[in-house]
């Protein structure tokens, strides 16, 4: 008997102010496809979404190959298994390239492979090496759907693949490549959701459901799809995104680094540091002043993901998202040192640490406060830095430290 | 037109308000001049200390609702929470910046930022605006709710953060007058002008909290109708 790899356990979930799942339970096991295909507003993104952790909720459990990743109690496990997913919005980090993308993505599996082969069937192999904003929409949303499709297309393990409206956006012959590949993918052992309309996937069904009932389907390709992939370790891979995504992009240098110089040029503006040599705490604040800026700015990569929804699909894949924090505390160590040869004339290499530090904690606590209200409809408008002065108090006990040492 | 409860309330701790200002400014005793830098602006204290104390009731509305909504999904909660966040905001602003004037004719700055009290207070009253407006930026549901709810819940540890900071790391700020030691109480007349105050801005809360519901239960109802029109 073919393995349950995916459950959904009666599952109650709210959006707004309605329930739109109520005790929902669905079961598809190794080797299966189901297709949701339910009228708009029945709930067909949110069993996806649900079943890649992204929503909380009211009771049920979630199971992905036999273990509980979620559940009413608000437990959050990450997934034991690497899995697919393609939703709504594509996801996609703009700043990166195709290769980029599919590298992450495949990191995230343990595996490398050749991505040429795989764009030559959608016809985007000579975008290959260009950036996601530069795609017109159609191709993001080729490139959207392939990295769901990845983590099936590199594992001869049977792997969980959730596609909300894949061919949303395609063209007829993309779309006749995918129904080819889903064949092959269940074919090969994968368990596959998807939530459409479009009545060419409805062939890939092993199973039709319209979220009350659901009817068998016999699909009669089968073709089954050859695995291209290499084994590889990878070892702090949040970290190591985290750090491409920032220095593909700059977006630490465009925001907490010129924030940073602009605190430190205005300090400058107002007093000379030749002038203060005796006040110690207000010259070693000036020193600090830069490095807690930079952590006040927040986390870049954050601010990457933030894009798109990029950070929901990071977020399903594993409870810890990529961040910046190894070149928080690297460029808040350089950005002090710099500012203790401007204010103090001196290099210290505590004061040096202890700013890399300050620009740390800093910047991890600003990312705790925009990750708790990540699920909001409109995250991005809710005043979140308004409690950002928390972190003064602790930061002028620290100035005061400094400055005895 | 029907008066509510609320609105009555709200109006009799209206009146209460300016009573107390007229006694704070004409009929309360001055403290000693030497013992002050700026002795006649000490009597915004009058002002100062019941508005904090009114302040501390709504924050634990606040908590009480949060608590409800996000372990009852209790629709009475979220009454509570809104009604507590707004007036915490308001009362909050009231403490803080009768303290700053204070501070800044007492103390030669409005703000200390290594006060422990004034910071942990100065948090709270943030808490609440950030509440008051990031609620305002969404669309209502449960994923607004619970996230509001959970800073609330957060948020109240604050309180008796502040409340011990007031005995253990008075370092500018003085020690509290409502319950405190023999050196910092007060008698007499200051007194009753506080207890006249303090009386004031708790009716005026409780005005405040009645009417805030009462206007959240016709939002409420105005939403389900508007969902009735749309055919949801």
């Amino acid at each position: 008997m073919a393995e349950a790899l995916l459950e959904l356990d009666g599952v109650t979930v709210r959006r707004g102010m309605g329930v739109v799942l109520n005790n929902f339970s669905l079961t598809v096991k190794s080797g299966e496809c189901v297709i949701l295909y339910g009228e708009n507003g029945a709930g067909k993104s949110t069993v996806i979404e649900t079943a890649a952790r992204l929503l909380p909720m009211e009771s049920g459990t979630v199971r992905h190959h036999g273990k509980i990743v979620c559940d009413g109690d608000g437990r959050r496990i990450n997934p034991p298994k690497p899995f697919g997913l393609t939703l709504q919005s594509n996801c996609l980090v703009q700043s990166q390239t195709i290769e980029q993308r599919f590298q992450d993505v495949v990191s995230l599996c343990g595996k490398s492979f050749d991505s040429k082969p795989l764009l030559e069937d959608y016809k985007i192999s000579n975008r290959r090496n260009d950036k996601i904003a530069h795609l017109s929409g159609g191709q993001m949303r080729k490139v959207a759907v392939l990295s769901g499709l990845i983590p099936g297309m590199v594992s001869a393990e049977p792997r969980i693949i959730l596609l909300d409206e894949p061919d949303s956006g395609l063209d007829d012959t993309s779309v006749e490549m995918l129904v080819s590949h889903l064949h092959m993918l269940r074919n090969l052992g994968h368990a596959i959701v998807i939530a459409s309309h479009d009545k060419r996937l409805f062939e890939c069904a092993t199973t039709m459901h319209d979220l009350s009932t659901a009817q068998s389907n016999r699909p009669e390709n089968t073709d089954t799809w050859t695995v291209i992939s290499k084994d590889k370790k990878y070892s702090l891979l949040n970290t190591k995104i985290g750090w491409k995504l920032n220095f593909s992009t700059l977006v630490s240098l465009q925001r907490n680094w010129l924030a940073a110089l602009l605190v430190m040029g205005t300090l400058l503006s107002i007093a000379d540091p030749l002038t203060l040599t005796d006040e110690e705490i207000i010259l070693m604040g000036f020193t600090l002043a830069p490095a807690f800026t930079m952590g006040l700015i927040g986390d870049s990569v954050f601010k990457i993901l933030a894009e798109h929804r990029a950070i929901d699909w990071w977020r399903s894949q594993h409870n810890t998202v990529p961040h910046s924090y190894a070149e928080s505390a690297l460029s808040g160590m350089i950005i002090t040192a710099i500012a203790m040869q401007i204010f103090l004339q001196s290099v210290d290499l505590r004061i040096i640490i202890v700013g890399g530090l300050i620009t740390l904690f800093t910047s991890i606590a600003v990312r705790f406060l925009q990750m708790s209200t990540i699920r909001l409809a409109r995250s991005n408008a809710v005043f979140i830095r308004l409690l950002t002065p928390i972190l003064i108090l602790p930061w002028g006990i620290v100035v005061d430290y400094c400055a005895a040492l | 037109m029907r008066v509510r409860a609320g609105e009555v309330v709200l109006g009799l701790g209206f009146i209460g308000l300016m009573i107390t200002l007229f006694l704070a400014f004409n009929w309360a005793p001055s403290v000693n001049i030497n013992a002050f830098q700026a002795p006649e602006s000490q009597r915004i204290f009058y002002w100062h200390v019941p508005a904090a104390w009114a302040a501390f009731i709504a924050f634990a509305v606040l908590f009480v609702g949060s608590a409800l909504w996000f372990f009852k999904r209790s629709p009475l909660g979220w009454k509570l929470h809104i009604a507590g966040s707004e007036a915490g905001l308001a009362c909050g602003l009231m403490a803080v910046w009768s303290g700053c004037v204070w501070g800044a004719a007492e103390w030669g700055t409005p703000w200390d930022w290594e006060d422990w009290r004034l910071n942990t207070f100065g948090l709270l009253t943030l808490l609440a605006l950030f509440l008051v407006l990031g609620r305002q930026s969404q669309p209502d549901g449960v994923e607004s709710r619970d996230t509001f709810s959970t800073f609330g819940l957060y948020g109240f540890v604050l309180v008796p953060l502040t409340y011990v900071a007031t005995r253990i790391w008075v370092i500018r700020h003085p020690g509290p007058v409502i319950g405190g030691d023999e050196e910092s109480s007060i008698s007499g007349d200051m007194a009753l002008v506080l207890m006249i105050g303090a009386i004031s801005f708790t009716t005026l809360i409780v005005g405040h909290i009645l009417t805030s519901m009462e206007i959240t239960k016709f939002e409420q109802r105005l939403e389900r109708l508007q969902k009735e029109l749309d055919g949801e």
